[in-house]
C-alpha cells in the first residue's frame, strides 16, 4: 500500500519534468491526420477531383461513393481520437504508453480506409498510385507512423496507467472489439461501413442499449429482471394506443416511462420489503404483463399514429434521437453511477448487502430504487422502440429480455452483483448488434446466424471471466 | 428453515405439532391451494373433473414435469439451468434431421438426440464446474448457441412423416393410461428417492447451503454438480423426443419459454431459488397445479393468454405466502 503510494508521489513530482518530446507524437500525428483531412481537396491536383472530398460528398446519392465517403469519416474520426489522445498524453504523460498503444489503432482504421480505398479504385480499373495527390501520401505516411511510434522506447509509467492495467477494463475490450469489427469486415465487405449501415445499427438498437443500462443498475445490487422485454411490449403498446385515442404526443411519451417508474417500483417492494427472491418476482410479472398484453392487443399491431409521434424517427445536429438518449443516458447513468451517494450504493449493496447496512446503508430502500430507475430505463426504451416504425408490433422482439441481460452482462457485470459499469453495458449492446449485422454482411446463413452470436457470447463471458481471475490473482 | 436454527428443547413432537409443521410448509400450503383450485375449477365446468380430461391433463404436462425432475436438483444446490429449453428444441430438430436428411434408422436418431441432450448439459457442466462460470451465465449463453445451433441444422424446415410405432410414447396408451404419464411417474419417484435418501442427494442440499463448506466436507462438489447438469439435459432430450412424438413433427422453436415453465413450476413446488431447500414432491404439486389452472381456466371459458396472468400471479403469491409463513414460524 505505502509502496504504491510513494510511486504515485514519485511520479506526480515527474510529471512535469518527464514530458519528453515522445509525449507530443500522437498529439503531432493526429493533428497530421485531420489537416491531410482537411486540406486534402486543396492540395491534390484538381483534375484528379475523384479523390476531393467535396466531389464525393456531391454524389452522396451513390451508393458505391458512399463507401468512399464514410471511409473519409473514418480516416476523420481516427485524426479527432488520435489528437485527443495526444492532448490527454501532454495534460498527464504517464498514460504515455497507453496512448502510445491506443494510436496504434488509429493508425490500423486510417490504413483500413486505404485498402478500401485501393480496392474502389481497382474495381473502377483507374492505377490507384498515378490517381493520389501528395496529400494521401501524407496521411498514409502518418497513418504509418502511429503504428511503428509504438516501438519508442519509454519510460516505466504508474500502475494505473500501465498498458495491461487500461487494457484489462472490459470497456477497453469491448472498443476494441468494436474496431476490431468494423476493420475486418470493413475490408471483407466495405458496404458494411456504410453510414446508413452503421445508423442503421446504432439507431434500431439504441432502446436495447438503454435497457441494458437499467438492467445493469439491478444486477448492479445483486438481483435481476426479467420482466424487461414484456414490460417494453406493453409500455410501446400503451404509448401507442395512447396517441391513437387523441392523447397528446408529449402524454404518449411521458405516461409509458411513469408507469415503467410505477411497475419497477411494484417489483422493487416485493424484493427489497417482503424479500421475495427477484428472480421469482420478476419471473411471475414476466407471465402477467405478457398475458396482459396478449389481451388487451388481442394479436393486433397499433398502426395509424400521427406523424410527430415518431420520435425515435426524429433527427438533431444530423444524428437520430435513439442515438442522443443512448449517449446522453449512458454518461449520465455513468457519472450517477461513479459519484452519486445513491450510485455508490449500489455497488456497497451488492458487493456485501450485510456490511452496506451496518455502515449506514439501508439496502432495502437502494434495491427499491434501484428498480424504479430501472423501470425508468425500461420505460425510455419502450418510447423508443414504440417511435421507430409506423407500426407497433404486439409482441415484443422474442427473448428480448435475455439479449438485455446478456449485454450488461458481457459489459462486464457481475451477475453476483457488485461490479459493473453503464458505459460497458451500452458498448456491449453496441457490440452484440453490430456483430448480428456483421454476419449478414460477410454472407453467413441467416439460419446459422444465431448459432454464431450464441458462440460469440459464450466466447466474450468467458474471456471476461479468465480475465477477471487473472487480474484478482495478480492482485 | 429459520426455525430449525434456534436451538429446541428435545422432546420428540407430537403429532399436532407435526401436522401443524406439515400444513404450514410449503409444500402443504401448495398442496391445499391446489385442492382449492380443483373444487373451484370442477365447480366452473363438469368435464374438469373427468378421468379422461385429467389424464388428457397428464399427458400435457409430461414434458414440463420430466424438465422439472433435474431442474429441482439443480435449483436446490443454488444453481439454475436456463438452456433447457433450447436442447429441448435441438434435440427435437436433432431427432428429425437425423432420420430425415441423414438417413439414420429411427431408433439411432432417438438414441443420437438423447445423447446430443445429455452433451448439451454436460458442456454446461463442464464449464460451470471446471471454468466456475456462473450458471446463469452459462445457460443464459448456451441458450442462445443450443436454440442457434437447431435453427442452423434445420434451416427453418421442419421434418415429419414419421413411423406408426413412433407415436406410441406421445400419442399410446398403456394400461390405459397415457404412455408418457408412466415414465414421469417412474422417473419421478426414482428422483425423488435419490434425493431424499442417498448421499447424492443429501450432498445437494448441502452444496446449495454451502458450497464451499461442503467442498470442505470431502463431497464431491464438482462431479455432482457435472451429474446433475448432464442430467438436465439428457431430460431436456428425452422430453422433446416424447414431444416430438405427440405433435408429429420437429420444428427449430420448439420449446421456447420452457425454461420459464419449468422454473416456475419448481420455484411455486417450495424450492428457494438460492438453494438448499425444495422437494421432488413440492416441485410435482407445482407442476400439476400450473397444468390444472391452464386446463381449468380454459375449460371455464377464459383464454390461455389469461391464464399466464394467473400464474405469474400464483408464483408470486405463493412465493410471498411461504415468506409470511417464515417469519410466522420464526416467531
Amino acid at each position: 500500500m505505502t509502496a504504491v503510494a510513494t510511486s504515485k508521489d514519485g511520479s506526480k513530482a515527474e510529471a512535469a519534468s518527464s514530458r519528453t518530446p515522445i509525449v507530443f507524437i500522437p498529439f503531432v500525428l493526429g493533428v497530421v491526420m485531420l489537416i491531410g483531412y482537411f486540406v486534402l481537396p486543396f492540395i491534390n491536383q484538381p483534375e484528379l477531383g475523384a479523390t476531393t472530398i467535396p466531389l464525393l460528398t456531391a454524389n452522396r446519392d451513390n451508393n458505391e461513393l458512399d463507401v468512399i465517403t464514410n471511409g473519409l469519416r473514418l480516416l476523420w474520426l481516427s485524426g479527432v481520437v488520435v489528437t485527443a489522445l495526444g492532448v490527454w498524453s501532454i495534460y498527464e504523460p504517464r498514460v504515455d504508453r497507453t496512448v502510445s498503444v491506443l494510436t496504434v489503432i488509429g493508425g490500423i482504421v486510417a490504413l483500413t480506409y486505404y485498402v478500401i480505398f485501393y480496392m474502389d479504385y481497382r474495381a473502377e480499373e483507374a492505377t490507384f498510385f498515378s490517381s493520389i495527390g501528395i496529400g494521401f501520401w501524407v496521411m498514409i505516411a502518418a497513418a504509418v507512423l502511429m503504428i511503428v511510434q509504438v516501438a519508442v522506447p519509454r519510460g516505466q509509467p504508474a500502475k494505473h496507467f500501465e498498458v495491461q492495467y487500461m487494457l484489462g477494463n472490459q470497456e477497453t475490450v469491448l472498443i476494441l472489439g468494436i474496431v476490431a469489427l468494423l476493420v475486418i469486415v470493413g475490408i471483407t465487405n466495405p458496404r458494411f461501413l456504410a453510414e446508413r449501415n452503421l445508423l442503421d445499427v446504432l439507431q434500431g438498437n439504441a432502446y436495447i442499449a438503454v435497457a441494458a443500462i437499467g438492467m445493469s443498475v439491478v444486477i448492479v445490487t445483486g438481483n435481476i429482471d426479467i420482466s424487461v422485454g414484456s414490460l417494453i411490449g406493453l409500455l410501446a403498446v400503451i404509448s401507442g394506443r395512447l396517441v391513437v385515442n387523441g392523447a397528446p404526443v408529449i402524454i404518449a411519451w411521458t405516461l409509458p416511462i411513469l408507469i415503467g417508474i410505477g411497475v419497477g417500483a411494484f417489483i422493487g417492494a416485493l424484493v427489497a420489503y417482503l424479500r421475495v427472491p427477484s428472480i421469482v418476482v420478476t419471473l411471475g410479472m414476466l407471465s402477467i404483463l405478457k398475458g396482459i398484453l396478449i389481451i388487451w392487443t388481442n394479436g393486433e399491431r397499433v398502426t395509424g399514429m400521427p406523424e410527430a409521434f415518431f420520435l425515435a424517427q426524429q433527427r438533431y445536429l444530423g444524428v437520430s434521437v435513439p442515438i442522443w438518449t443512448m449517449i446522453i443516458l449512458t454518461i449520465l447513468a455513468a457519472i450517477w453511477m461513479r459519484y452519486s451517494q445513491l450510485g455508490r450504493s449500489l455497488y456497497a449493496v451488492g458487493g456485501n448487502a450485510e456490511a452496506a447496512r451496518l455502515s449506514g446503508i439501508s439496502p432495502r430502500t437502494v434495491v427499491l430504487q434501484a428498480f424504479m430507475i430501472n423501470g425508468l430505463f425500461t420505460g425510455v426504451a419502450a418510447v423508443l422502440y414504440a417511435t421507430q416504425f409506423q407500426v407497433i408490433q404486439a409482441t415484443p422482439p422474442p427473448s428480448l429480455e435475455l439479449f438485455i441481460i446478456t449485454a450488461a452482462v458481457v459489459g462486464g457485470v457481475s451477475i453476483l452483483g457488485g461490479v459493473g459499469t453503464a458505459i460497458g453495458a451500452t458498448l456491449a449492446a453496441i457490440l452484440l448488434n453490430m456483430i448480428r449485422s456483421a454476419l449478414v454482411f460477410i454472407n453467413v446463413s441467416p439460419f446459422w446466424i444465431q448459432a454464431v452470436q450464441g458462440t460469440l457470447i459464450l466466447v466474450t463471458v468467458l474471456a471476461d471471466l479468465l480475465r477477471r481471475r487473472r487480474q484478482r490473482q495478480r492482485g | 428453515m429459520v426455525a430449525t436454527e434456534k436451538p429446541k428443547l428435545i422432546t420428540a413432537p407430537t403429532f399436532a405439532d407435526r401436522l401443524r409443521n406439515l400444513a404450514l410448509s410449503q409444500e402443504g400450503v401448495l398442496f391445499i391451494i391446489t385442492i382449492i383450485a380443483i373444487l373451484l375449477l370442477s365447480t366452473q365446468n363438469e368435464n374438469f373433473l373427468t378421468a379422461s380430461n385429467l389424464l388428457n391433463q397428464g399427458r400435457l404436462l409430461a414434458e414440463v414435469g420430466l424438465v422439472a425432475l433435474p431442474m429441482t436438483y439443480i435449483i436446490i444446490t443454488g444453481g439454475i439451468d436456463l438452456s433447457v429449453g433450447s436442447i429441448f428444441g435441438l434435440c427435437a430438430i436433432i431427432l428429425g434431421f437425423s432420420w430425415q436428411e441423414w438417413g439414420f434408422p429411427l431408433p439411432a436418431a432417438i438414441a443420437l438426440a438423447l445423447f446430443i441432450g445429455g452433451f448439451a448439459g454436460f458442456v454446461n457442466g463442464i464449464f460451470i464446474v471446471r471454468v466456475r462460470v456462473p450458471p446463469l451465465i452459462m445457460t443464459l449463453a448456451t441458450l442462445a448457441l443450443y436454440r442457434g445451433l437447431a435453427l442452423g441444422i434445420s434451416e427453418g424446415s421442419s421434418a415429419r412423416g414419421f413411423p406408426e410405432w413412433f407415436f406410441t410414447l406421445g400419442q399410446g396408451r398403456f394400461m390405459d393410461v397415457p404412455t408418457q404419464i408412466w415414465l414421469l411417474v417412474i422417473f419421478t419417484v426414482i428422483s425423488g428417492v435419490i434425493l431424499a435418501t442417498t448421499t447424492f442427494g443429501r450432498s445437494l442440499y448441502a452444496i446449495g447451503n454451502n458450497e464451499t463448506g461442503a467442498r470442505f466436507s470431502g463431497l464431491p462438489v464438482d462431479r455432482y454438480l457435472l451429474m446433475i447438469y448432464t442430467f438436465s439435459g439428457l431430460m431436456s432430450g428425452l422430453a422433446g423426443y416424447i414431444f416430438v412424438s405427440r405433435v408429429s413433427t420437429t420444428r427449430s422453436d420448439m420449446g421456447t419459454g420452457l425454461e420459464l415453465d419449468v422454473i416456475a413450476a419448481v420455484v411455486l413446488g417450495g424450492t428457494s431459488i438460492f438453494g438448499g431447500t425444495g422437494s421432488i414432491t413440492g416441485t410435482v404439486i407445482g407442476v400439476i397445479l400450473i397444468q390444472l389452472l391452464k386446463n381449468g381456466l380454459a375449460l371455464s371459458g377464459v383464454t390461455s393468454d389469461a391464464t399466464i396472468i394467473v400464474i405469474g400471479t400464483v408464483l408470486i403469491l405463493s412465493i410471498l405466502v411461504n415468506r409470511l409463513l417464515e417469519n410466522y414460524k420464526a416467531a
